[in-house]
């Protein structure tokens, strides 16, 4: 398959304007600066580096092809480098799309794929049209399952089908000899093609929310350089302030201008949030969640349900106080929005929302938290108070090396707030061991509380620093292999009773197992089919039922009728895709 | 528990020793140019300062590595593999062996001077993603790899995940 003909002019334009403007520069770098060449060079340049961009452009688009095949998605590229490449599907954790508004005017998009154990994106196709986008995405969402799931039947039955292991596909379709599987096959492929079900659709006053009250980074250095208002500001002026010694500017001139800095960081960061998840939508499709957010830019992605590995609710004090929060589902070696870390499922619903979600994803329940003991209380009232002592002495030493401020003493008057801070720092600290699951909470500014299911446990790390030591507190880790983030944190129990950490990881440790074993007898109680062992490793590993609609957490998994009936709602007709005859023998 | 091979002490005490050496070259070529641009008043390069500090750090780093012999130590127990280690943050880490994705072993420089080999066991996990078990002997390092490899093997199969 080709890219979309309309990327080529596009792909031309914008790598033609590249290549233009860059000789142009040249040219008149060549010709004013250095006044090598005449200026009337600059035009044929002009013309040349279009040229050179739009050949470039067109031999891209005549080497790019694609190809979905029965289990790898291939892609051959380059005009210099030749590069031809076979993305195996089960490797493929995330499809997503993203659109700006050009590309939405030609109805073209950019599709990603990712894959697990890597950081960068596998692929990209740029551009695609937008519903051959779509029907890529689908597509590779189904053959991904299916091909998981052949996978996940070999695993469970290897020794008994060796003979069919070897054609995984085409024996699970095969319907002459295993009447039954087939049945489970169809059903699983309706199960695929189930009926998107909006999950969550962001609702203007949620949506102003969570601009306010979001704060990016990247929008103070935006703010200082770039609008505007900048003249209001004068950095120069805050600059005069901060320097020690200086001639000092006013104190009534600095402030102003600081608010402004800050009021403009804020709006700008609120407009960012704004344009990012302006309609928000969450859907399931099958066993996946997708979601489409962007004002300019559109982006769609999916969150692959069976490879979840941690649930993470947080919020910050001023969704607290209104009574939202925020769901982040992570999956194994999701990279999506790299740019922008990970993916939101949710980006900020009303508190019991996001946890009937949540739930409906891992069933776990509501949680009750198990606070440190009070001694790691005093703890933080210890750690702030020194800070607030540095704080003091740094700015002590200031005044005596620089002249700096001479109320250096007024720092001392933090020390009212820090008790404060000790206690609310220990309140949203905790964690819960369920029946299923371990969460854990923490943090006050942005508070995080994690839903790790014990089959999804890696390791278990008990730490003890020397003060905590002293105290007989640990810090116990339940590690996933969840995508790491610098603003993720661990599923980290922190300050707890160094005995009961210790207790804590035996159960994690056992639950581990048990959960393990339990996914053991579910696969044996199946007769050794190879798509019973799919369905099976379905009802065990997608979460224990995306219970929203249908309760396939428990049934099913003994009964194929059974299981077309939990698959329900398949109106989608399961006309056979030139694929499946490919699959199938008959 | 098993303790590690004795004879760490020297991989550590080693790696302090080079330490030591950084930080006398670090300090000696940060108090040249104290002198040269006099940033600092009263600083004048000499062997001194360095030499003073470098002893500071080795005697510091071998007490360490004392201490962090005494502590480490690992044990493979029913399920998982076990370790104790750290000085100052006290670490205890479990790590079933249905999570060992593969297990190798290393022998660095130092470590082959000393007749001695690393036991490495990679998980898929987020961090702490790998685990070093220093200070065995080549023979026990390789029959804990198979021995590793084995119960990974085992409960893999078993629990088909």
């Amino acid at each position: 398959m080709k890219l979309h003909p309309i990327s080529l002019p596009y792909r031309a334009l914008s790598r033609g304007i590249t290549g233009a403007s860059m000789l142009f520069f040249a040219g008149v770098m060549a010709s004013g600066t250095l006044d090598l060449v005449s200026a009337a060079l600059t035009v044929p340049l002009l013309v040349l580096g279009a040229l050179l961009g739009g050949a470039y452009e067109l031999a891209y688009y005549r080497r790019f092809e694609y190809e979905l095949t029965g289990d790898t998605f291939d892609i051959r590229s380059g005009v210099f480098g030749r590069r031809e490449r076979e993305i195996p599907l089960h490797r493929i954790q995330n499809v997503d799309i993203s659109q700006n508004l050009v590309q939405r005017a030609f109805d073209i998009a950019t599709l990603t794929i990712e894959t697990a154990g890597g950081g960068e994106t596998e692929a990209s196709l740029q551009y695609v049209g937008y519903d051959e986008a779509k029907r890529l995405q689908d597509e590779l969402r189904r053959r991904a399952d299916r091909v998981e799931a052949d996978r996940a039947a070999d695993t469970t039955v290897g020794e008994t089908s060796a003979e069919t292991a070897v054609d995984g596909t085409a024996a699970a379709e095969d319907g002459t000899s295993h009447p039954i599987p087939t049945a489970g096959s169809t059903d699983r492929r309706r199960s695929t093609d189930a009926t998107e079900e909006l999950l969550f659709s962001i609702r203007p006053y949620e949506l102003v929310l969570l601009s306010i009250a979001s704060v990016n980074p990247g929008a103070l250095v935006l703010s200082v350089l770039f609008f505007p208002y900048v003249e209001l500001i004068d950095v120069s002026t805050l600059l005069a302030f901060a320097i020690p010694g200086g001639a000092r500017p006013d104190i009534t001139l600095v402030l102003p201008k600081l608010g402004a800095l800050v009021l403009g960081a804020w709006i700008i960061s609120a407009g960012m949030t704004l344009a990012r998840y302006y309609g928000f939508k969450l859907t399931r499709v099958g066993d996946e969640l997708q979601y489409e957010r962007g004002l300019i830019q559109r982006y769609s992605g999916s969150i692959p349900l069976e490879k979840v590995q941690t649930i993470t609710v947080t919020d910050n004090p001023v969704t607290r106080t209104a009574g939202y929060a925020t769901l982040v589902v992570e999956t194994a070696g999701y990279t999506a929005g790299q740019s922008a870390g990970t993916e939101s499922a949710i980006p900020l619903a009303a508190r019991e929302r996001v946890y009937e979600l949540a739930q409906s994803v891992e069933t776990f329940e509501d949680p009750s938290f198990t606070r440190s003991p009070k001694r790691a209380r005093e703890r933080y009232a210890v750690r702030y108070s020194l800070v607030v002592g540095a704080l003091t002495a740094t700015l002590y030493a200031a005044d005596l090396t620089l002249g700096g401020p001479d109320q250096w003493y007024a720092a001392l008057a933090l020390l009212a707030v820090v008790p404060v801070a000790a206690h609310l720092t220990w309140l949203h600290r905790g964690y819960q061991t369920q029946d299923g699951h371990v969460l854990t909470r923490s943090g006050f500014w942005t508070r995080t509380t994690k839903v790790v299911p014990y089959y999804r446990l890696q390791t278990v790390v008990r730490q003890r620093t020397v003060f905590q030591r002293r105290r007989d507190l640990a810090n116990l880790t339940a590690d996933t292999a969840g995508a790491f983030s610098i603003r993720q944190r661990d599923a980290t129990a922190i300050d707890i009773d160094a005995d009961d950490a210790a207790r804590i990881r035996g159960v994690l440790r056992d639950r581990l197992q048990e959960s393990l074993r339990k996914r053991r007898l579910r696969d044996r109680t199946e007769p050794s089919s190879r798509t019973d062992g799919r369905v099976a490793e379905r009802g065990t590993d997608a979460a224990d039922g995306i219970g929203t609609a249908n309760d396939d957490g428990t049934p099913g998994r003994d009964d194929d009728t059974d299981e077309r009936t939990v698959n329900r709602d398949a109106d989608t007709d399961d006309g056979p895709s030139e694929r499946d005859d490919e699959s199938r023998p008959n | 528990m098993e303790k590690l091979h004795p004879r760490v002490r020297f991989v550590w005490g080693i790696g302090a020793a080079v330490t030591a050496a950084v930080v006398a070259l670090v300090v000696a070529v940060g108090t040249v140019l104290g002198e040269r641009v006099a940033v600092v008043d009263g600083v004048t390069a000499g062997i001194e300062l360095p030499l003073g500090i470098s002893v500071v750090v080795f005697v510091l780093g071998l007490v360490h590595a004392l201490a962090r012999f005494r502590i480490w130590q690992f044990e493979i127990q029913e399920d998982a593999l076990y370790l104790e280690r750290g000085v100052i943050t006290r670490i205890d880490t479990v790590v079933p062996f249905v999570r060992v994705q593969h297990v190798d072993t290393q022998r660095g420089p130092v470590e082959r001077a000393t007749g001695l080999a690393s036991v490495v066991v990679y998980t898929a996990g987020s961090r702490g993603a790998d685990v070093t078990i220093p200070g065995l002997t080549p023979d026990r390092a390789q029959r804990l790899q198979s021995e590793l490899r084995e119960l990974a093997r085992e409960s893999e199969q078993q629990d088909a995940v």
